[in-house]
This record gives structure tokens, C-alpha cells and sequence, in this order.
């Protein structure tokens, strides 16, 4: 088990394409203060962890690919995509401008983009996919027409004029079968073979310490297993090759020759070790065994410090690790054992104490391959039979660097994220940890506190992760429901889910005003839940004929909290809208529905811990739609005059008293008003007007025939005035009293308080035939 | 018959004429780019001639196929195939695909594709060539092609294929000759007219080396097969044809080697002095040469040679600069160990010299080479001295036993103890025992499944190189540590010794037979020398045991015998010895290695025909009396 959580450090952000850097083959790799990091794109950045920005950006002529230090004369090697191998100065920044150059650009900033040229490419070939460098060599691979092409190349010199690679040797063989999954899909093409070298323990050869990450030192009794009789006695390095076709491959490099001068059995000089069935993404070796304290201090010092197994990880999760065990009689042989990680991995790296760190798109998960071994059991103790990888919390890291942490024990990983973070994420490990059996009490108590405090902390961890979920799920179900409600309304189905109807009355608390009553009904299977909100548009058209007067609009917005199926919502508008509260008619009323998609998963894409949680901050609001929200009509409806007439001499008892509707609550006020009108006859030019203009009268002729037939089921058994005059009202509060009477003229209110007279008779005494004369008089 | 604009004198400025320059510009520029001295700018502009040359293709796909324009368009798929092969230095199927596709546009021109769509590219030779006969025009740019098709059925071995080809282009009846030297000979292509576009390599030139190649690769091909008198002439063919120095060595070499199979060695060898002149590849006329001499039995000239071959093969060859052309060397194999092209690598040349200094009895020379051999695998930071011996050569603890019994032969029993010491070290971790049964079937590698062998093989020696040095304790324990490792291995040697039988250069079982005769033996002489007679009879009698028809283990037995005064037991083994020598001699088939050989020959009594006489006599006198 990890210790304690990670201390993440974030340092830099880089720009990354659209598809995440998980589309590219993003690298990482630090050597002291500097982090030489490339997403994918054709740039890579020198970051300066000291200074806390990049240093340098190089800027290659292709998409980089992989990416390689060469240490004692720092120079950076990169495999460019479907170019060839680059190999670019790493001096101080001046310097490099001008090498890497050759032009007039010494004066450029520190922090300006270095290009480099074509001139600085040391190996030409377009079919390139993978690459290392040796003591002294450069190994590459090459894909050709169903066959990999391994070819070992003299390293080349900087400083003087770079010419091609001297190639020393090469071997071309097959590539395996295509990966199940059937002939018709071919293998994914973003996958490329991976490269390790290893050297042999005591290899006299001046290695260069400080290896790359892609080598490893391996114990004498594995690598004789493993590569032969001829490799140990050679002392040769070997390259171990994994490819996407799931082989693991090994070359022994002092048997590669020029395929010219001696051309070998590709099977003799390219062995495989194992086929892993599926991709293989990583190559690594580790140290499984603790170093024995009593080891140190003897005639080998190094031995023990070899590492004693190797592991290769596929795509999808499987891990192979390979170590050497004693059998019954003694003998030692290779052990392998295959085992299943959660995958996609993403990318992995091996660290100190026999952990491999390997990432997925969930998780940074660690394995410990040393976890099985007993400290007192025997001499060569075996593989553990399972592996628990636990998480970092750490998600989508795409590229990996670990290196010794500050403190001895403590591991630092270097982790650049799929959107392009980089971070440093600081593994203190717990000193005890690996080796339980000496633990005193006081450690033992340590240590249970810091478990607690781990488990606290996860658990809190997973209760905010399963929130989230529930969020994510609420908010999908929402949104089932929402679109089923939006097809049902948008299909236009004769049983609309859900409708609105509307009805204007004249209030008779308030000041006489009009009043639209606005119901909702929800006839569908769903409820209308959060998210949905009712909007009523309101649109006074009453100066709509004057020239560039819009109409007044008002939009009133209720949320529906919780609507069952079944259930009603009524909403009361006023419609006053003028200056004295006397509406503007008429008026139309939209309804709609409103689904506020921000509003149901704003709360599920709420970053949770916004910095621990890339994933949370992968998909920010702004992703959302910029209309944050589905409109549904509802329907529309027009209030004109005829609708809000008021007749007082037709109303109930009760109501009279609304035809003056200054009915103040207050006596005094009442006397006060009572008092206004009579002493000021005169003033109001309204008053005026009634007093002195006669009253004006319309009047409108229509067919009685065609009003027959247009009412023709509402006027059977009653007179045609009568009908035609529910009809004209048939939308007024009043129509029933209206109807229970029988009436063919009317008298009534406008809502300005004027009075009108509408009445309906027949008349013959037009030109043609028309009988009915419908007469609207409006008194004032 | 419809006008082609490249015929109009006026200069149009039509598509096709600038694509035309286009064409012309480009192969001027890669003929430039040729004599520029850059390797890596050479390089460069290839692939971006290659690229010119893919979109101008492209280009001229774009067009329905017309004749006017394919006399262009085949001749850019010309300059194309030929830049891309000298540049990648081979032919892939790509080259067949874009050949195809340039068939198929002259059939599409004369819409007679439909129905020819799915047969191979000798059908639509056939029928382009058919049709190609109405269409005059076309015919300079299809021979091209053709030589080009040619080149590539040569390099990838299709000969029938290609004499079918051959015989439609000369017009010939099929099955008139079937002789591909002969066909190439009569094949003249059409000359080029003087306004056509340019070409990177004409088609007379491509014949040319088409010749040379295929003369070559007949003469090599007859040479390993055996039919000497034909090798001889299709040699003696590609010598007088048009090739490079480089060639000619090859080419002069061979003949050596077919001259000195014939038994013509003054013959092979101006020839092979000729080679040496003529060029900077010496090579394989070195290794020829010490070969030659080998026959001839001059061990001096022999080693001479092989001393100057390891010289020659540690210079590196410079790259040179690759013509922008397709010439002999690309249509050739790769040479295998059975061709006498073939020189190996320098590792490979030292062994051969120093294991031949060895077995021709130059023990001091012999353990320096060996040393140096050593040397250069092991320290060689240069990776291009460091190539181990390919499989046909010893594997490498097989070199290091060799070096040292090289050194125990030249009485450096020290040396030969460090060398054996560091060989125990550096197999330490794969002893006692090496099970070699994961992996090997799999594979197939012949990875040595002997590692017992070898450690006990390493005990041997340095119980020899003790008993060199004169102390007779450590040689019997280290005798003994070798017996005990001999012994132990057997059931599970035996199974895999079974299993490996097919293999030619020494059986395993064959080998631990034989090296525990070496060490029990060894140990006897160490017994008799110290005096303790008693032990050697046990050694010798098991020796004996372990192998009844062998002539040393019975003599040793035989002198025990009678130095111990056991009268009769000496005189009944002398029988049986007598009545086993009237037996042919055991069919020795196998050979054992050069270490094992080694070893043997120091347990051989050295007078023993004497010796045996002596005690015939004295057996006869005893029976007379």
C-alpha cells in the first residue's frame, strides 16, 4: 500500500490539442531541476522547477513521438513523427538558439521558441516508431510491410557537422499475428513498440549512470536466464522490444551486425520472450527483494542493488512480471507470472522498492511486486500471487516520470496530466512500511493513526465521488424526462402532455384591475420536476398601430417546483398595464415551458475538489450549450375588448357592487373620493367629453346566413341575435349569465370604465339580402 | 491515331507540359542532389524528390487515362520506382502496386480493363503488351517499366515469370528459349525519343544491369548447386558485362571459388588477385583466398591471408554515397553462409584465424589471436568490432574453452586459468544446472542446451593447465569436480542429446561421452605420474568401460596393466584390443569441438604403435616360453 496520500503539487499547465493529450505520445522526463516534457504536439518544453516557469521551448519539424536525454552531453534526441530522429544541443539558451539555428536569432528571449532545423536530424527515416540510446548507440525500430525492422546505429557526434548515423546493425523479422478481434479490424494503429535496454550487472563498459528511463540494470542470474549463456559472457546489453502485437522480443546488441556483412537467423538474434496478447505499453524492471542490510559492506557492494524482475504491461491491464526462483532440485529458472490490473493503461513507470505506478483514465494506481515476500522465507522468493493496485487519486495522467523524492525514503512522480498539467505529486512513503516486522509501538501507533486518517479521508473521498454520481445520475434522469416531455409536446399530439389554459376576470379585491388567470395542467406520465420552468409572455399591442411603438412585453417566469401528473398550477397575472392600471388591450399571452439545462446539471458538474479532481475540471460549464435551455411552446392566447367587458346589469347580486369598483376598504377614503367626483364634474376632460360629444356608434353587417351557418351548432333553439351575441362574448366571464338570460343586447363596461352597448338584431334593409345587423354602440 | 501535345513543337503551356517540366525538373535536381557530397542532405532531397514526384503521380491519376498523356505518366511511375527503391535500397510490394496501377491506366486509356480486373500482373503484361503494339507511342516508357517489372521478378526470384515477360517484349513465340541471359541479350528497348521526358535511368541502362545481375545470380546459384562448367560461363558473362568496382570484386571472387572447385587453383587465384586490385571490398577474396590455400596446403599463405582479412574487415566501410540508380548490388540476394560472397563479420575472421592456428599446431599464435579475439568482444566499446560469431560459428563459451586450450598448447597454463575462471564467473549464475526447455521449442533457437558441458569442459582445462603447471592436487580435484558434473548431468543430457539430433556440428551426448573419457583419462595420467597406479587402473578401466573401441583409453589401460605386473588381465585386454583393430574403424561422422579436439589430442599416447609392438613381442615371447 501507498502511505500517506500524495502531496500534489501542481507546476505548469501546457496547451494540449483537442483530443487531449491521450491522442498524442505525451513524454516526461526530469534530470534534476529540469522537467524535458513534450505533449504530443511538435514542441518541447524545458520547465525549470527552480525558477517555477519553462525554461525553453524547442520546436521540432514533426509531432514528437519519444524523446531522449543524452546525459554527459546534454543534448536533447527526439523522434519526430514520420521525420526521423533530431538531435538538438542543450546549452544555455543563447547558445542552443544559435546552434540549433545557425541564423541571426542569438538575441531571440530565453523563453523564445528554439526551432530546429532539418539540419539537426541525425537519422532520416520516415518509417520510424520507436527509439533508445545507449552507452554509445542509438537503437531503433522501424515498421515495415508486415515486418519490424530493429537497426543499432553508431551514435552521432555533436558539435561538428552531423552526419547520418553510421548503422552497425540491423535484423528484420516478422511482425506476430494481429491480436484477436478479428481480421476486419485492424490493429490500432496508435499503439508503437516500446523499448528497454538492459545491461548486464557487471558490465565493464564506463556506463553512463544516470540511464534513462527506459533502462534498467538486471540481476546476473536473470539476465543469464533470460538472454542466454552468450549474452552474459558477452556482457552485452540487450534491448528488449515490446510490440503492439503483444510480443516481447529481446536483442542481444553485440550479436547485431550489419545484415551485409554477416546476415543471421532473425529468429537466432530476435527471441521471444513471451507473447503478452494484447499491446504492450510499457517495459520495465524493478527491485523486488528489500537490499539486504548484511549485504552491504561486502565484496559486491552493487550486486544486490540490480534489480531481480521484469515487468511488461499491456494495453488492456495484463501485467507479466519475470523473476528467478529456485525449482525443487534447486535449479534456478525463470518464473512468470501473468496478472490483471484494471486497464486502459495509460502509461506506467517502476520505482523504487519493486512498485510499478501505471495509470489509467480513473486512476494513478501503485502496485507492489515485493508485497508477497516474506522477509525470512528463501533465498529466491517468488512472485506475489496476486497484485492490489491502489489508487494515488490521481486521474488521466498520460505520461509519468518518477524520480527519488527529496527525503531517502520518499518518491516523487512527475505526472502530466491528459489536459496538459504537469504536476508533481510527492509519495512519502513510510519508512516502516517495508519492513513490518521491526515496527516498534509507538511506530505501530503512528502508523494506525495515519491508516485512520487514510481512511478518513478516502472514505470522505468516495462519499463526494458517490454524491457526484447520484448528481450525474439525477441529472440524466432529469433530462430522460425532459426529453420525453419535449418529443411528446413538440410531436404535437393530440394529448399534449401538458397544457395551459387561460381566463381573464376582473379582480375584485384590487383596485379594478384585470386579471388573467393562467392554469397549468399536466397530463402527461412524467412529472414536471426542477428544471422546468413556466414562462407566460405578456405583449400589449394597444399603441400597436402607431408607428414604431413595440408592444410593452412582460415575461413572468415560475418555476415549477414539483408538478405530478394530473396535478394543476393556476398563476394570476394583472394585465394593467397603463399609466392608471387601465390595460393596453389587447394583449397577447404566450405560454411555454422552460428547461433550464443549467440548472439540472450545473449541480452535477460541480468540480468537487477542483484540484485533486482533473476529471471534475475536464468538463467545465462552459461546455454547456450557450442556450442553456429548451423551449417549449405551450400556446398563446389573445385578450381583446370583448373579453373583458364587464356587464354590471347582468351581474349577480353580490357583484353589483363591482361595477364601481372603487370600492376602497377604507370609509374615509371613500368619502374622500365620494366627494372628488362631485366636486370636480367639471375638470376631467372624460367628463367632458360624456357630457358634451354624442355618443359614437359602429355598427358591423354581416350575412345572417353566414352567421348561421358559422354558429350552427350553438344557435339551435335559440334566435340568431342571441347566439351571435355568446358568441361574440363567449370568452367573457359573463357568457353564462349572459346565456341563462337570452339576451340580444348588452350593456356594459370597457375596461377604461366606458360604457357600451352591444346589440345584436336583424335587420333586411341592405342592398343585398343581408338580414342581420350586428350594432356595437359604444356610449360615452 | 490522336496528337500528342508533347509531339507540338509549340510550347503550350497544357498540363501536361508543366507537368512535364515538373518531371524534368525533378530528375535533374535528384541527379544534382547525387553529386553533392552531404549524405544526410542527399538524403533529404530524395524524400523531397520522392514527394515531388507522389503528388506529380497523383496529379496525373487525377485525369481519366488518356494516351496523349501516358507516355508521361509511365514514365514518372519510372523515375518514381527507381528513385524510391535506390533510396529505401530494395523492392517492396509497393513497387509491384504502383506497376499495376500503371498497367491498369494503359488498359483504362483503351477501355479494355473491365473484365481484367482481378488477374495478376502477368496477365496484364500479357495484354498490355498486346495492345501496346497498335500504340508506338507507348513503347519506349513500357520497356521501362518492364525492365523495371524485370528488376523487381529478379530481386524477389521469380525467374519464370520474368523469361514470360522477356519473350512477350521480344516479340518472341513462348517457349522459344527459356534462357534468361540469352532474352535479356536479344531485348532491345526502343530508343527514347530526344524530346521525351527525362528519365532518372533509361531503359538500356536497366538492361545493362539487369544483365550483369542476373549472370551473377545464375553463376552464384550454379556455383552452390555444383554445375561448375555453366557457373563458369555465366560468370565469365557478368565479368565482361557494364558493373561497378564493387561487382567486379564479387564477380571475380566467385570465379575464383568456381575455378578452384574445378581444380584450377593458379586459375582462381589471378583472378582473385585481380579482385583484390580492383577494388575497396577485399573482403571476400581474402576469405577465398585462404581458402584456396588451405586446399593447396600452404598453411603460411593460409593464415597470411586470413591475418589480412581481419585487417581488411576492421576498416569500416565508409557509406558511400547510393547512387540514385538501381544497379547490380540491389537485384542481388543477401549473401548466406554458403555463398562465397560471404566474409562474415570480423569477430567471425579472427576466430577463423586463430581456431586454424590452433588445429594446424601454431599454438603460440594461435592463443594470441585468441586473446585478442577475447579482447575484442569483451572490451570492444566500439560495437562494430563486437559482434559475436553467428550461429554458424562456436558459441561463446565454445570461444572461450578454445582460448583456453590455445593457451594450455602454448604452455600459459595462467593465462589459460584466468580465462577459465572468468568464464566460471560469468556462467556462475546460470550453474549448476541450465534447463534451456522454456522457450527453445518455442522459438526454435539454437540456444546451447549444454551449459554442463561446458562447465565441466572448463574444469578439464584447468585441471589440465594445473597438471601444465606441475600441481598434481589441484589438477585431480578439478579433475574430479569435472567427473562429478559429468556424471550428475546425465539422464536429463541424454533426453535433450536425443532430442537434438538433426544437429550437424556435434552431438551433445556425443561430447559428454567423449569429455568423460578426456577427464578420466587425464585424471589416470595425473595418478601414474604421482605414482598411485591403482587409482589410474580405476580411471582407465572406467574409460575403457565408458567407451570399449577407444584406442587411447585401452592403451593407457593396457600400460597400467602391465606396469602392474597383472600379467594376464594384460594379455586378455591385448587380445580383444587386437581383435577390435581387424573392426573398420567407428564411423566418425560428428565432429567435436575444436576445445574438446584439443584436449584429446594431449591424452593420445605418443608412441603408441611402438609401444604396442613392444608388447606384442614381449606377450609372443611370454607365450613361447
Amino acid at each position: 500500500m501507498a502511505g500517506a496520500a500524495p502531496r500534489v503539487d501542481c507546476l505548469a499547465g501546457f496547451r494540449c490539442s483537442t483530443g487531449g493529450l491521450a491522442a498524442g505520445r505525451p513524454c516526461v522526463l526530469a534530470l534534476g531541476a529540469e522537467v524535458f516534457l513534450s505533449t504530443g504536439s511538435e514542441l518541447v518544453y524545458v520547465y525549470d522547477r527552480e525558477a517555477r516557469r519553462p525554461r525553453a521551448v524547442y520546436e521540432f519539424p514533426g509531432q514528437v513521438w519519444h524523446l531522449e536525454l543524452l546525459t554527459p552531453r546534454r543534448a536533447l534526441c527526439v523522434l519526430c513523427a514520420r521525420k526521423g530522429v533530431y538531435c538538438a544541443p542543450l546549452d544555455t539558451p543563447s547558445r542552443s538558439v544559435s546552434q540549433a539555428n545557425g541564423a541571426s536569432k542569438d538575441d531571440a528571449p530565453p523563453s523564445g521558441v528554439i526551432p530546429v532545423g532539418p539540419d539537426a536530424c541525425i537519422l532520416p527515416d520516415a518509417a520510424l516508431c520507436a527509439f533508445t540510446l545507449l552507452d554509445n548507440m542509438l537503437v531503433t525500430v522501424a515498421q515495415g510491410p508486415a515486418t519490424w525492422k530493429i537497426q543499432l546505429f553508431k551514435r552521432p557526434c555533436l558539435g561538428q557537422d552531423l552526419r547520418p548515423a553510421a548503422q552497425i546493425g540491423e535484423v528484420v523479422f516478422p511482425t506476430g499475428a494481429p491480436l484477436a478481434g478479428g481480421p476486419e479490424e485492424p490493429p490500432a494503429p496508435h499503439f508503437f513498440p516500446v523499448l528497454c535496454y538492459v545491461s548486464p550487472p557487471n558490465s565493464r563498459a564506463p556506463h553512463s549512470r544516470l540511464q534513462g528511463p527506459g533502462g534498467f540494470t538486471l540481476q546476473g542470474v536473470l539476465f543469464g536466464l533470460l538472454f542466454g549463456a552468450d549474452a552474459a559472457l558477452l556482457e552485452s546489453p540487450v534491448v528488449l522490444c515490446g510490440f503492439p502485437d503483444g510480443q516481447l522480443c529481446c536483442v542481444v546488441i553485440k550479436t547485431l551486425v550489419n545484415s551485409w556483412a554477416a546476415p543471421g537467423d532473425p529468429r537466432a538474434l530476435v527471441r521471444i520472450l513471451h507473447h503478452l496478447e494484447e499491446p504492450i505499453v510499457f517495459i520495465g524492471a524493478l527491485r523486488t527483494e528489500p537490499w539486504a542490510p548484511e549485504a552491504v559492506g561486502q565484496e559486491l557492494p552493487g550486486k544486490d542493488t540490480h534489480a531481480d524482475c521484469l515487468v511488461a504491461l499491456g494495453h488492456h491491464g495484463r501485467t507479466l512480471a519475470i523473476k528467478a526462483i529456485e525449482d525443487e532440485v534447486g535449479n534456478l529458472v525463470p518464473e512468470l507470472r501473468e496478472y490483471r490490473l484494471p486497464g486502459p493503461m495509460l502509461c506506467a513507470a517502476c520505482g523504487g522498492g519493486g512498485r510499478i505506478y501505471h495509470s489509467t483514465p480513473w486512476d494513478l494506481c501503485v502496485v507492489d511486486l515485493a508485497q508477497g515476500i516474506a522477509p525470512e522465507g528463501a533465498m529466491q522468493p517468488g512472485l506475489p500471487p496476486i497484485l492490489c493496485p491502489a489508487g494515488l487519486s490521481i486521474c488521466s495522467v498520460v505520461a509519468l516520470s518518477v524520480s527519488p523524492g527529496i527525503a531517502k525514503e520518499d518518491t516523487e512522480l512527475l505526472v502530466l496530466s491528459a489536459r496538459g498539467r504537469l504536476m508533481a505529486c510527492n509519495l512519502a512513503l513510510d519508512p516502516t512500511a517495508a519492513c513490518p516486522a521491526r515496527m516498534t509501538a509507538a511506530q505501530a501507533g503512528r502508523k494506525i493513526k495515519d491508516l485512520l486518517s487514510g481512511i478518513g479521508s478516502i472514505s470522505e473521498r468516495v462519499f463526494s465521488l458517490k454524491k457526484a454520481v447520484d448528481q450525474r445520475n439525477q441529472a440524466l434522469m432529469c433530462l430522460h424526462e425532459a426529453l420525453d416531455v419535449s418529443c411528446a409536446l413538440l410531436s404535437h399530439q393530440s394529448s399534449s402532455p401538458s397544457r395551459c389554459s387561460i381566463t381573464t376576470t376582473w379582480s375584485r379585491q384590487l383596485c379594478n384591475e384585470l386579471m388573467a388567470t393562467c392554469q397549468l395542467v399536466n397530463r402527461g406520465t412524467h412529472s414536471l420536476g426542477p428544471g422546468w420552468a413556466w414562462c407566460i409572455q405578456v405583449v400589449a399591442y394597444a399603441r400597436a398601430f402607431e408607428l414604431d411603438a413595440a408592444g410593452t412585453t412582460t415575461t413572468y417566469t415560475v418555476p415549477v417546483q414539483q408538478l405530478a401528473p394530473g396535478a394543476q398550477r393556476e398563476v394570476t397575472l394583472s394585465l394593467g398595464f397603463g399609466e392608471d392600471g387601465v390595460p393596453e388591450l389587447p394583449v397577447t399571452i404566450s405560454c411555454a415551458l422552460f428547461y433550464s439545462l443549467r440548472e439540472v446539471m450545473g449541480g452535477a458538474f460541480t468540480p468537487l475538489g477542483a484540484t485533486e479532481d482533473p476529471l471534475c475540471q475536464a468538463l467545465p460549464l462552459d461546455l454547456l450549450p450557450t442556450r442553456d435551455g429548451i423551449c417549449l411552446p405551450l400556446g398563446m392566447h389573445t385578450v381583446g375588448l370583448l373579453q373583458c367587458l364587464r356587464f354590471p346589469g347582468l351581474a349577480v347580486p353580490g357583484t353589483q357592487a363591482a361595477r364601481l369598483t372603487m370600492l376602497p376598504t377604507d370609509p374615509v377614503d371613500t368619502f374622500l373620493r365620494a366627494c372628488h367626483q362631485q366636486g370636480s364634474v367639471l375638470v376631467g376632460p372624460a367628463t367632458l367629453r360624456a357630457k358634451y360629444l354624442s355618443p359614437s356608434v359602429a355598427s358591423i353587417q354581416v350575412s345572417a346566413e353566414l352567421l348561421r351557418a358559422a354558429l350552427d351548432d350553438a344557435c339551435t333553439g335559440v334566435p340568431l341575435c342571441c347566439a351571435t351575441l355568446w358568441w361574440l362574448l363567449a370568452e367573457n366571464a359573463a357568457v353564462d349569465v349572459l346565456r341563462a338570460r337570452a339576451l340580444s343586447s348588452v350593456q356594459g363596461v370597457t375596461p377604461d370604465g366606458v360604457d357600451i352597448l352591444l346589440t345584436v338584431h336583424e335587420a333586411s334593409r341592405s342592398l343585398s339580402s343581408c338580414s342581420g345587423v350586428q350594432q356595437v354602440v359604444h356610449q360615452v | 491515331m490522336s496528337q500528342t501535345p508533347l509531339d507540338s513543337p509549340s510550347p503550350r503551356a497544357s498540363c501536361l507540359d508543366l507537368w512535364r517540366e515538373k518531371n524534368d525538373l525533378l530528375v535533374r535536381q535528384a541527379k544534382v542532389t547525387q553529386d553533392s557530397g552531404l549524405l544526410l542532405r542527399q538524403q533529404h532531397l530524395a524524400q523531397d524528390a520522392l514527394q515531388g514526384f507522389r503528388e506529380l503521380l497523383h496529379s496525373l491519376r487525377g485525369l481519366p487515362a488518356a494516351i496523349s498523356a501516358l507516355p508521361l505518366e509511365l514514365t514518372v511511375i519510372c523515375n518514381f520506382i527507381t528513385l524510391k527503391v535506390s533510396h529505401t535500397q530494395g523492392f517492396t510490394e509497393d513497387q509491384a502496386q504502383d506497376i499495376q496501377q500503371g498497367l491498369e491506366r494503359v488498359l483504362e486509356a483503351q477501355e479494355q480493363l473491365g473484365p481484367r480486373l482481378e488477374c495478376g500482373l502477368r496477365e496484364l503484361w500479357d495484354s498490355v503488351l498486346h495492345i501496346s503494339s497498335l500504340l508506338p507511342e507507348l513503347l519506349p516508357a513500357l520497356h521501362h517499366l518492364a525492365g523495371l517489372q524485370a528488376a523487381l521478378w529478379l530481386s524477389t526470384d521469380r525467374l519464370g515469370d520474368l523469361a514470360l515477360l522477356l519473350q512477350s517484349l521480344n516479340g518472341s513465340q513462348s517457349g522459344a528459349s527459356e534462357d534468361l541471359l540469352l532474352l535479356l541479350k536479344t531485348w532491345s528497348p526502343p530508343v527514347e525519343e530526344s524530346d521525351a521526358p527525362l528519365t532518372l535511368q533509361d531503359a538500356r541502362g536497366l538492361r545493362d544491369v539487369l544483365l550483369t545481375a542476373s549472370a551473377l545470380c545464375q553463376g552464384l546459384q550454379e556455383l552452390i548447386t555444383g554445375t561448375l562448367p555453366r557457373a563458369l560461363s555465366s560468370l565469365q558473362e557478368a565479368a565482361s558485362g557494364l558493373c561497378s568496382r564493387p561487382v567486379l570484386v564479387q564477380v571475380y571472387t566467385a570465379l575464383g571459388t568456381c575455378l578452384r572447385k574445378m581444380g584450377n587453383p593458379q586459375r582462381a587465384l589471378l583472378y582473385l588477385v585481380a579482385a583484390l586490385k580492383g577494388g575497396s571490398v577485399w573482403g571476400p577474396p581474402l576469405l577465398e583466398a585462404s581458402r584456396l590455400y588451405r586446399q593447396l596446403g600452404d598453411t603460411a599463405a593460409e593464415l597470411e591471408s586470413l591475418e589480412l582479412l581481419v585487417d581488411a574487415l576492421s576498416v569500416t566501410q565508409n557509406s558511400e554515397t547510393p547512387q540514385l540508380l538501381i544497379e547490380v548490388e540491389l537485384l542481388l540476394p543477401q549473401p548466406n553462409p554458403d555463398s562465397p560472397l560471404y566474409c562474415g563479420t570480423q569477430s567471425q575472421a579472427k576466430h577463423l584465424l586463430a581456431s586454424r592456428c590452433l588445429q594446424t599446431g601454431r599454438a603460440e599464435d594461435a592463443a594470441e589471436h585468441y586473446l585478442d579475439l577475447l579482447a575484442l568482444l569483451l572490451d570492444g566499446l566500439e560495437p562494430r568490432f563486437s559482434p559475436l560469431p553467428c550461429p554458424p560459428g562456436p558459441c561463446m563459451p565454445e570461444v572461450f574453452l578454445e582460448a583456453a586450450a590455445a593457451l594450455i598448447q602454448a604452455n600459459r597454463a595462467q593465462d589459460a586459468l584466468t580465462v577459465c575462471e572468468e568464464l566460471l564467473i560469468r556462467t556462475s549464475s546460470l550453474l549448476p544446472k541450465m534447463p534451456w526447455s522454456w522457450e527453445d521449442a518455442r522459438n526454435g533457437a539454437k540456444e546451447p542446451i549444454n551449459c554442463p558441458l561446458w562447465v565441466s569442459a572448463t574444469y578439464l582445462l584447468q585441471g589440465q593447465a594445473w597438471v601444465k603447471m606441475g600441481d598434481q592436487k589441484e589438477a585431480v580435484s578439478e579433475f574430479s569436480r569435472c567427473l562429478e558434473l559429468l556424471f550428475r548431468a546425465t539422464p536429463e543430457d541424454r533426453e535433450q542429446g536425443a532430442a537434438s539430433n538433426s544437429d550437424q556440428r556435434c552431438r551433445p551426448d556425443v561430447a559428454l561421452q567423449q569429455l568423460r573419457l578426456a577427464a578420466l583419462i587425464s585424471r589416470g595420467l595425473v595418478w601414474v605420474a604421482s605414482g598411485q597406479d591403482t587409482k589410474a587402473l580405476q580411471d582407465f578401466l572406467l574409460s575403457v568401460q565408458i567407451c570399449p573401441g577407444n584406442r587411447d583409453a585401452s592403451f593407457h589401460l593396457l600400460q597400467t596393466l602391465r606396469r602392474l605386473d597383472r600379467r594376464n588381465e594384460a594379455t586378455a585386454f591385448w587380445w580383444r584390443l587386437e581383435a577390435q583393430t581387424e573392426l573398420p574403424p567407428e564411423d566418425a561422422t560428428w565432429s567435436l569441438p575444436l576445445y574438446l579436439e584439443t584436449c584429446l589430442s594431449w591424452i593420445h599416447p605418443l608412441d603408441q604403435e611402438t609401444l604396442l609392438e613392444e608388447f606384442r613381442t614381449s606377450l609372443l615371447e611370454t607365450s613361447d616360453l
